[in-house]
């Protein structure tokens, strides 16, 4: 599914025209029933070999209630808007839009809610705020990008624990291809999974999750994750990990383990440095690699995010610098 | 219900509490505490018990809000500006707003299900409290 660029124009056009008040990263309310939005981003990267310009990120968002009882969310983006590579001259892009995420939601307690439809796959931190402006590196730690499906097309049960403090889950289930196979990370016919987060207090919370899926070539992998978050204002820490288990038809079975521990330091609220340590481990293509980011954030208004960051690489050739400029509305 | 009621009016006038969370006289719900309260306004919970839940916020950055952010919520505003810029990637919107303490009461009132807060000399036989900051 996908929508060509004038969509993003009119939408600018009818949020200018039609909303009611409007403040920058919370969207603009058309009415009771729609609330829009959207972001982009843009790069600059740094490597051994070339230098490259990227308007990466360029989406569009449409949500809100139909009722009390069921609400929606769309968002189509269009990833690789323009490229251009700085030391050949080379340029290109692809201005299509993709459908990231529509789905609906069905809320029957607050112990009992379904959403169905294409939605961000339930695991984690780095996973449910996947877009440049949330985050507070350039760069997605190799956990985020490589061992699980990014998106679910299927339906996913959540909601609290009944008759516990702050613990929620999510049962998750697809059975059919993705809404759109050209954006997704990991192809797949089969994903399922269980997944579970709590709040400990105001600072602490953590989480966990089970899962398997298979791939569009028929390798099916069960894996197992955990994540835990600590956040006072100033210091917030961050640490996820996976371990999964691929079954590959050519070979025996292998394993893939990866993680990383962030750490962030706001010395005003403007303003955080950045560390991250991250490891891979993939035994199938015996690629290994432990990763150092040293980075720094700053937001002049938290909806907008400037970002430089240098990667230290065991895989000594790729280090690189990135800075990104992004913006929510 | 009527019990739990005097007995938080009677510790206002003790302690000094500024503030009452009100709700419907009618709605089946007792004190709450403030991580129920925090839950219901960050819109991470919609309901209490079988009754659905309107949470109203007061417009602009009277002294109300800020104690309220700052005691109940226990959110600065830089940290709930954060907070909401996320929900809305998220497509949660913030609680609808009202223009002064009056206009929140009067909802309140009529409206079963929504709760805000308002100073305690405000807070009447009209609507129950069932938090106070």
């Amino acid at each position: 599914m996908s929508l060509k660029l004038p969509f993003s124009s009119l939408l600018l056009l009818f949020i200018s025209t039609y909303a009611h008040a409007y403040e920058l990263g919370r969207g603009a309310q058309i009415n009771d029933h729609i609330n829009v939005g959207g972001y982009f981003s843009s790069e600059f990267e740094a490597g051994r070999s070339d230098e490259t310009f990227t308007l990466d990120d360029v989406a569009v968002m449409a949500y809100g209630d139909i009722n009390p009882m069921i609400s929606y969310l769309a968002e189509f983006e269009a990833v690789g808007f323009y490229h251009k590579n700085l030391s050949d001259g080379s340029d290109g892009g692809s201005q299509k839009f993709h459908a990231e995420r529509l789905y609906g939601d069905l809320w029957m307690s607050d112990d009992f809610n379904i959403r169905f439809g294409k939605q961000i796959t339930p695991i984690g931190y780095w996973n449910m705020e996947p877009i440049n402006v949330l985050r507070d590196t350039t760069s997605n730690p190799l956990y985020s990008m490589l061992l699980f499906p990014k998106f679910l097309t299927g339906i996913d049960i959540n909601g609290y624990v009944p008759n516990t403090e702050g613990l929620r889950y999510h049962l998750f289930a697809q059975k059919n291809h993705d809404l759109d196979e050209e954006y997704i990370n990991i192809p797949n016919t089969h994903f399922y999974g269980f997944a579970v987060e709590k709040e400990f207090s105001m600072e602490w919370n953590g989480g966990g999750s089970v899962g398997e899926y298979i791939t569009k070539t028929n390798q099916r992998t069960r894996f197992l994750q955990a994540n835990v978050k600590y956040d006072d204002t100033k210091w917030q820490l961050v640490s996820e990990a996976l371990l999964a288990k691929s079954d590959y038809n050519s070979r025996e079975d292998d394993y893939t383990l990866s993680g990383y521990v962030q750490a962030m330091y706001h010395y005003m609220p403007e303003h955080a440095v950045v560390g991250r340590i991250e490891h891979y481990n993939d035994h199938f293509s015996d690629y290994k690699d432990t990763i150092i980011t040293l980075g720094y954030s700053y937001r002049p208004l938290y909806p907008v995010s400037l970002k430089g960051e240098y990667q230290w690489h065991s895989q000594n050739e790729e280090n690189r610098a990135l800075f990104s400029f992004s913006v929510l509305f | 219900m009527k019990t739990i009621t005097l007995l938080l009016i009677a510790a206002s006038a003790l302690f000094g509490a500024q503030y009452s969370v009100i709700i419907s006289k009618k709605a089946d719900v007792g004190a709450l505490s403030a991580q129920q309260i925090r839950d219901i306004f960050l819109q991470k919970r919609h309901s209490l018990g079988n009754q659905k839940i309107i949470p109203l916020n007061l417009v602009g950055q009277e002294a109300s809000r800020i104690a309220f952010e700052n005691d109940v919520l226990g959110m600065g505003r830089d940290r709930l500006n954060a907070y909401w810029v996320k929900q809305h990637f998220q497509g949660i919107t913030p609680p609808i707003t009202q223009p002064s303490h009056e206009s929140i009461k009067a909802f309140v009132q009529n409206v079963e299900g929504s709760i805000g807060y308002i100073p305690s000399s405000m807070a009447d036989g009209s609507v129950k409290v069932i938090y106070e900051f």
